[in-house]
């Protein structure tokens, strides 16, 4: 899973601008051009200063994310009904600790520490997906989050996976061939409950209409409040704009939703036959900025287990770990 | 509030977990991992995992990397015994493609032939 | 006759594999480090497939209703897994001690029907043979590791061990059938298995420089193969079907 197109910045432009200063024009004008042409750049290629930054920051976050979504859906491991579910589910769940660890591999190659990445998470520095602050209260919610913020983080995927950073290309391509399972499997276990008994249904609706907010908000804030994408795009770090990913998916995915006799907590959605785009109630983004900013119902619960299990962990991790060992970065 | 997982409610987490960071070095080293698919196929990187040692990051890589789809073996090598040409040494391959005497696109025959066929038209 | 003492069997190996794959499942996420948390939740996927299998045969055997029915919907005492296998995951250490015994007495049940005179255990002893394999492998590399690792691994690993040491004896308690299981040849019989654990595990005790408990002052704790259970079972139990009994006759 991923954080939607939203790359949470830091509000320190003013070193940014130095950086830039000291980017070598000549090599600059190359570097772009190869962009332009396609190619893609490998972890040893002289790069500009704010796009190693951009891509550290967003390849770390949907590692983050990886790991940090494993946590809703694992609320309900051990209780999965069945055998069916129990073995996808905890499959899908391990696929998620998979996908971080490809993840925190290809930011490695920029140089940044896995480490000091896990660190910055624990500090609350860097930041994941908001939409996993929300807590996953019924198996009904393993379904919609199977089905539904699979189906959007696999359409962010599919279109970074054509971005310029070579590691991390490779890592979306394993990624993307996994989602495609964790997606059939999240909406056939979405349309057992729709297809099931009034109770089943019930709960399924609930869990619906709790996660729908929080998925209109999975691919950012509207275009005309996104800042600095430009350069992004020019330098293929950002693939496509926040509103085009979510239209795609309202698109592709909110008549799947209605085919199962399901309906979405919002009077206003519908597509709009004249634009060609869908009309929907506009997500309260400033609440969206609180619950990132902690004021979520699950922000500490997320980063206080993953203290727990760094803390945990911490006698296996020392006591392998050998003085004077040469320390190196992933290859690709 | 209590959690909705039942495993994290049996972790006990304290309102007041210390923030314990990572060392440097605490998740160990790295290393390269190539895969093959079947009898007969070259191996292929296909990425890295950290690990202590070279036995560990074999048994770490065959679930990270083995766990899915066809694969018969699992090479790991330590990232920093790997030793490559850097971006600038580029350079160095931009030839490869005129060497055309290394090349069967070099050696044309049908031009000899079609000679000899028209000396022996002459004749 | 034959027919029982086979469900007897089948029915205490696939309840040790769910229980113990349930218990190893809720590390997912949660492992202390991202390669270690990947290899053993793949390992307790194994352990859920193995018990899917044998809880397969004993459909056939003895006209169990389905399997997710017999695994979600018995009561406590219809159980019969040992005990190791119920209690909670504790540290890590003791979750990799765990693996570590369990595995290898596990390898050498399904070592030994691969002469069994009954062809479905074979068959799936010879499926299962490469998953083991590897189970073996990562509890072996873990336990020899950290034995060696540092004072304070070592100390947690000799704790661990001198933990489920005595619960491990468990796994071999005879059950009521025992002795027709034999003369059938269907397996050479937990004490032969139990002889046969205790000589795999010394050597690599011994290699992670851990002291093995002596065997004769721990008669270990029985009772799981007689559907009686540790104070953990019950709470594991209703966690593991909670979603399942909300309806177990519909489809999830």
């Amino acid at each position: 899973m991923y954080g939607g197109g939203y790359i949470f910045d830091e509000p320190d432009k003013k070193l940014s601008a130095q950086e830039q200063l000291h980017d070598d024009p000549e090599k600059l004008t190359r570097f772009e051009e190869k962009i332009q042409a396609g190619e893609k750049i490998e972890p040893g290629d002289w790069m500009p200063s704010e796009y190693r930054r951009q891509l550290i920051r967003l390849i770390e976050q949907h590692a983050h994310s990886e790991v940090i979504g494993a946590l809703p859906e694992g609320t309900w491991i051990t209780r999965a009904p069945g055998f069916k579910r129990k073995m996808a589910l905890i499959a899908k769940v391990q696929d998620e600790i998979g996908h971080g660890q490809l993840l925190y591999n290809a930011a490695e190659t920029l140089g940044k520490s896995r480490e000091s990445m896990i660190n910055d998470l624990l500090t609350g520095k860097s930041k994941y997906s908001n939409v996993f602050n929300y807590p996953a209260e019924t198996w009904a919610d393993v379904t919609v989050i199977g089905f539904l913020i699979d189906a959007a983080a696999i359409i962010n995927q599919l279109a970074n996976a054509r971005g310029s950073y070579g590691p991390y290309c490779r890592a979306l391509e394993r990624i993307c061939y996994e989602e495609s399972f964790h997606l059939k499997q999240g909406q056939e276990a979405f349309a057992s409950l729709a297809a099931g008994t009034h109770s089943q249904q019930a709960m399924l609706q609930d869990a619906l209409n709790r996660w729908w907010p929080p998925i209109m908000q999975f691919f950012g804030p509207p275009d005309k409040i996104s800042a600095h994408s430009g350069k992004l795009m020019q330098w293929k770090v950002k693939m496509a704009s926040n509103d085009d990913m979510r239209n795609q998916f309202l698109d592709t995915y909110v008549p799947k939703v209605w085919e199962l006799a399901m309906t979405l907590p919002d009077p206003l959605l519908k597509k709009n036959e004249s634009s060609g785009r869908w009309d929907y109630t506009e997500p309260d983004w400033d609440q969206f900025f609180r619950v990132i900013q902690g004021e979520g119902p699950c922000n500490k619960e997320r980063l206080d287990v993953r203290r727990w299990v760094e803390s945990h962990g911490r006698w296996v991790r020392l006591a392998l770990m050998k003085a004077g060992q040469r320390k190196s970065m992933p290859m690709a | 509030m209590p959690s909705f997982d039942p495993r994290i409610e049996r972790l006990h987490i304290s309102d007041n977990s210390k923030e314990e960071l990572l060392s440097h070095g605490e998740n160990w080293n790295i290393y390269e991992v190539f895969h093959q698919e079947k009898r007969g196929a070259r191996h292929e990187h296909v990425g890295g995992v950290h690990a202590p040692n070279p036995e560990m990051a074999l048994v770490f890589a065959k679930e990270q990397f083995g766990r899915r789809k066809r694969c018969v073996n699992i090479w790991v090598v330590n990232s920093a015994d790997i030793l490559a040409f850097s971006e600038q040494d580029e350079d160095m391959f931009a030839a490869n493609l005129g060497k055309t005497y290394r090349d069967a696109s070099g050696f044309r025959v049908m031009d000899k032939i079609n000679r000899i066929r028209s000396q022996k038209k002459e004749e | 006759m034959l027919r029982e003492a086979l469900a007897e069997l089948i029915t205490k190996m696939a309840d040790d594999e769910l229980i113990l794959g349930h218990r190893n499942s809720a590390w997912t996420g949660l492992g202390p480090i991202l390669e270690e948390d990947i290899a053993f939740s793949s390992m307790a996927q194994d352990k859920i497939g193995h018990a899917l299998a044998l809880y397969t045969l004993l459909r056939e055997l003895s006209g169990i209703k389905d399997m997710d029915h017999f695994a979600f919907g018995r009561q406590a005492d219809q159980f019969k897994c040992c005990h190791l296998v119920e209690y909670p995951n504790g540290e890590y250490d003791f979750s990799l001690m765990r693996h570590f015994l369990f595995d290898a007495a596990e390898t050498l049940r399904y070592e030994s029907l691969e002469d069994s005179s009954f062809e479905p255990l074979r068959q799936l002893s010879r499926k299962f043979r490469g998953e083991l394999k590897y189970h073996m492998l990562h509890g072996n590399t873990w336990v020899i590791q950290l034995g060696h690792g540092d004072e304070e691994s070592h100390a947690r690993m000799q704790g661990a061990l001198d933990a489920c040491f005595p619960l491990a004896f468990g796994i071999f308690e005879q059950g009521n059938r025992e002795a027709f299981l034999i003369d059938q040849q269907v397996y050479p019989g937990e004490r032969v298995l139990q002889e046969r654990w205790l000589e795999k595990i010394y050597p690599v005790l011994v290699k992670a420089s851990l002291n093995m408990p002596a065997p004769d002052l721990n008669p270990g704790t029985p009772g799981g193969r007689q559907g009686k259970h540790t104070v953990y079972f019950a709470p594991l139990l209703e966690e593991m079907s909670e979603v399942f009994r909300m309806d177990p006759e519909t489809a999830w």
